[in-house]
């Protein structure tokens, strides 16, 4: 099983362009997720690009990548290509975007908020054939605006309990899936977030027109809410995102699940194709 | 710009000050920095200012807008080179983000100029020491117009990297073989990243040799890969390269420094000379789009002008669709104003002050043909400043404070603007003291406009006396009560002209008539008329 490879598989057959990698908190895995679909892109001879949302430390890039980083956390060899000076800022530093010309350790960073990171994957979009973001949630609206694919990760240092990662896993993975909105159905149009006092307001008044929300980072609402809301209600987004996989990491220094187990359970909650790079399986 | 003490807040943001300075700015950051220290020229340097005004106002005819256009687009992408140019000064080593800007600098410079190059009054910036720094810059420049440490900028560099991208290619390749020959013992396809797991349900036999176990669970085992023999020879050999590598580019850095630091002079010129086009394209751009002209900048205490223009109003009448109506004026020393409530009375001063500040900054102003002095301080007196509630000071208080303050400073030359002074007091004695201000400032060789519609203080205090014509025949209100179509018929009726009336003095405020034109009901107009006929 190369889970990299497979990964890589299912955005590129929904076309995507850009591969967002989301966790379900610290430690679960992304950035081993986005490592492997990176090694395979670069072994399937695609120009890859990269972007974060923050500070990311040392990687080990392969020549001809595209990546932003701030000017500070540049090392001085081996030298990379300066495409362009941003006038974006990141905590580390004013960013830049880089193509590497060898193999090399270096840091990436990132703007922080969703325009910004709108605006490089943008720009490294131009020189790419594909992009791989190390995200976080509240920037994902970033892909409303782009052809890409969601990959969720989860791990059992963001849970006390197997059934709690299990179940945090399905919550995210529900709320970013919300389908779309029927444009020749009656809609309630929301400016703003959908809260869960919202939704018990219109489930106590029996709503059955589409909620619609902007996309699904708009619905506020966790756990047992959240399923409530989303079995009661026909909450429907105007930009949908495209969830195409789950991965696990079901070891953590202060706990660890049964691999096979946990990968089991949270294929079967999210419906996904879900992996362990760890262990290179799939459950599909 | 630093209106320094040429004019205090409240003044400023009456005559536009704020506004105008918006309406200057320039874009880069060379411009910015110049910008920020302007100050306004003071009497006696009548013929810089004049001079000054005379230049932009030649480019702006000389150059056509899109031509300014496009040189401020250029201005406003410009690198701040200007720390790295410092830094490299003191013997620092730039890196490469930093020589993708000094390039870019230097690139641009060489487009601002052919861009500007249609106008003979502006001088070209790139120098000898930009066309070589870009000289030298030029071997990293890649296909995406950024920057590269190229293999040309030392003999030895492509060498070493070849070298170094082939021990990485021989890591590689020993890793992979190391991975691949753990995965198959393991019955894998690939074993991914620095840690795996290993379910031990899967484990047949003893793990391969290399892998080390990191820590143990009843079910699973979690494993990494460690470094063979094979591959830590070619690990040794690949950070060999990377240092001799590194060394041979820190070689090109420093040769391309000492470069950089050889021309820091020049450099610096281009900087500052660019400072200095900005704020130029700046004030060219702004007579374009307001058709100002040079005054004639005199150094009598005199404000004369003909279809002068308040932008900041203009601006927003254009806006609003509104027209303008300029206006003209022959101020020497102190004169009275009066006129019409609506008549622009307020306007007038605040023009008379914008095209005083214009000159004082060596701008053309927004007129058709202007004269004007400089001056030490230019004050305002009167409505209009921002009204402050509260306080132990009433607001005639205020005023009396404010005047005070103005001929304490006994600015040797003085521009003011009063407006409606000591309206607040009683009419007789409110007049009193229009009239003792009025003189004192005659007596001072002020220049100053006195806005009153107090009857006869032009000829008590022995000055001249403007007025606004006022309207022209009353016209029929408005049938619907609207407020802006009764504005725009006050408009339509209302003759701004100024006219010297020093021998009929004879203030009109035309007040019942525009209190009929903006709607009052017409029993209170027939009696507001029968009363002043009584």
């Amino acid at each position: 099983m190369r889970v990299g490879l497979r990964l890589l598989e299912l955005a590129r057959e929904r076309r995507a362009r850009a591969i967002f990698v989301v966790g379900t908190g610290k430690n679960v895995g992304k950035t081993t997720a986005l490592l492997a679909i990176y090694e395979a892109a670069c072994r399937s001879g695609l120009r890859v690009g990269l972007a974060s949302i923050g500070p990311k430390p040392r990687l080990r890039l392969h020549p001809n990548t595209v990546f932003i980083t701030a000017r500070p956390l540049l090392p001085p060899s081996p030298a990379v290509e300066i495409l362009n000076i941003s006038q974006l800022e990141s905590s580390s530093g004013s960013l830049l975007y880089a193509r590497t010309a060898h193999g090399g350790l270096y840091d990436l960073a990132g703007p922080s908020s969703a325009s910004g990171l709108r605006a490089a994957v943008e720009e490294i979009a131009a020189r790419s054939d594909v992009v791989l973001i190390d995200g976080a949630i509240d920037r994902i609206s970033t892909l409303a605006s782009s052809n890409g694919a969601i990959v969720v990760s989860c791990g059992a240092a963001a849970a006390k309990t197997e059934s709690e990662a299990v179940c945090d896993v399905a919550t995210l993975t529900a709320r970013l899936r919300v389908p779309a909105f029927d444009p020749h159905a009656g809609i309630l149009e929301l400016e703003g977030a959908l809260t869960a006092t919202m939704a018990a307001g219109f489930i106590a008044a029996r709503e059955d027109r589409q909620i619609v929300v902007g996309d699904s980072t708009q619905i506020v609402m966790n756990g047992r809410s959240l399923a409530e809301a989303l079995a009661r209600l026909r909450i429907r987004c105007r930009r949908a995102f495209e969830v195409i996989a789950t991965t696990v990491c079901a070891v953590a220094p202060e706990r660890s699940f049964d691999p096979a187990a946990f990968l089991g359970a949270v294929a079967d909650a999210t419906k996904l194709p879900s992996f362990d790079v760890f262990a290179g399986k799939e459950v599909a | 710009m630093k209106a320094l003490d040429l004019l205090d807040d409240a003044s400023a943001d009456l005559l536009g000050f704020d506004w105008l300075v918006k309406a200057l700015a320039p874009v880069s950051p060379y411009g910015a920095r110049l910008f920020s220290e302007l100050v306004p020229f003071r009497p006696g340097n009548e013929a810089a200012a004049e001079s000054r005004a005379r230049r932009i106002a030649e480019i702006a005819d000389g150059l056509h807008p899109d031509r300014v256009a496009a040189a401020r687009s250029l201005l406003q992408q410009l690198p701040d080179i200007v720390g790295v140019v410092a830094r490299v000064s003191m013997g620092e080593m730039l890196d490469d983000p930093a020589f993708l800007e000094l390039r870019q600098f230097c690139e641009m410079l060489e487009r601002i100029d052919a861009s500007l190059a249609a106008s003979a009054l502006v001088q070209p910036i790139a120098n000898e020491a930009t066309r070589a720094v870009s000289e030298s810059l030029a071997p990293g420049r890649n296909e995406a117009d950024g920057f590269y440490l190229a293999d040309a900028f030392d003999a030895e560099l492509a060498a070493a990297r070849a070298a170094y991208a082939q021990a990485q290619a021989e890591l590689n390749a020993a890793r992979g073989r190391e991975n691949e020959s753990v995965a198959r013992e393991l019955g894998r396809d690939e074993i991914a990243g620095n840690e795996f797991i290993v379910m031990r349900s899967e484990l047949r036999g003893a793990l391969p040799a290399g892998v080390r176990v990191v820590r143990e669970a009843a079910t699973y085992l979690l494993c990494a890969l460690e470094y063979g023999e094979s591959c830590r020879s070619a690990l040794e050999r690949r950070e060999a390269a990377l240092r001799t590598v590194a060394a041979l580019e820190e070689r090109a850095r420093l040769s391309l420094s000492s470069i950089v630091s050889e021309h820091a002079a020049g450099l610096g010129a281009a900087a500052g000379a660019l400072g200095e086009l900005d704020v130029t394209i700046g004030a060219v751009r702004f007579t374009q789009r307001h058709r100002c002209t040079a005054p004639v900048v005199t150094g009598e205490p005199v404000l004369t002008f003909e279809q002068a223009r308040f932008l900041p109003l203009e601006a927003e009448l254009t806006v609003a669709g509104r027209r303008y109506a300029p206006i003209d004026l022959d101020l020497r020393g102190a004169a009275v104003l009066t006129g019409p409530n609506m008549g622009g009375k307020s306007l007038a001063l605040q023009t008379c002050g914008f095209l005083a500040l214009c000159t004082a900054f060596g701008l053309p102003a927004p007129a058709v043909r202007a004269r004007v002095g400089l001056f030490d301080q230019i004050a305002w007196l009167g409505t209009g400043l921002q009204e402050r509630t509260g306080g132990l000071l009433s607001s005639f208080a205020r005023e009396l404070l404010g005047l005070q303050e103005i001929l304490a400073r006994s600015a040797p030359r003085l521009l003011i603007f009063v407006d409606e002074f000591a309206r607040t007091t009683t009419p007789h004695e409110g007049k009193a003291l229009v009239v003792a201000l009025t003189e004192r400032l005659r007596e001072r060789n002020a220049c100053a406009l006195v806005a009153t519609h107090l009857q006869g203080v032009a000829a008590a205090a022995g000055v001249a006396h403007f007025a606004v014509r006022g309207l022209k025949g009353i016209r029929t209100p408005p049938a619907a009560r609207n407020l802006h179509e009764a504005l725009e018929a006050l408009a339509a009726s209302m003759d701004y002209t100024i006219a010297d009336v020093s021998d009929d003095d004879v203030p009109v405020a035309d007040a019942i008539a525009l209190a009929e034109l903006l709607g009052l009901d017409s029993e209170f107009v027939k009696a507001a008329y029968r009363a002043l006929s009584q």
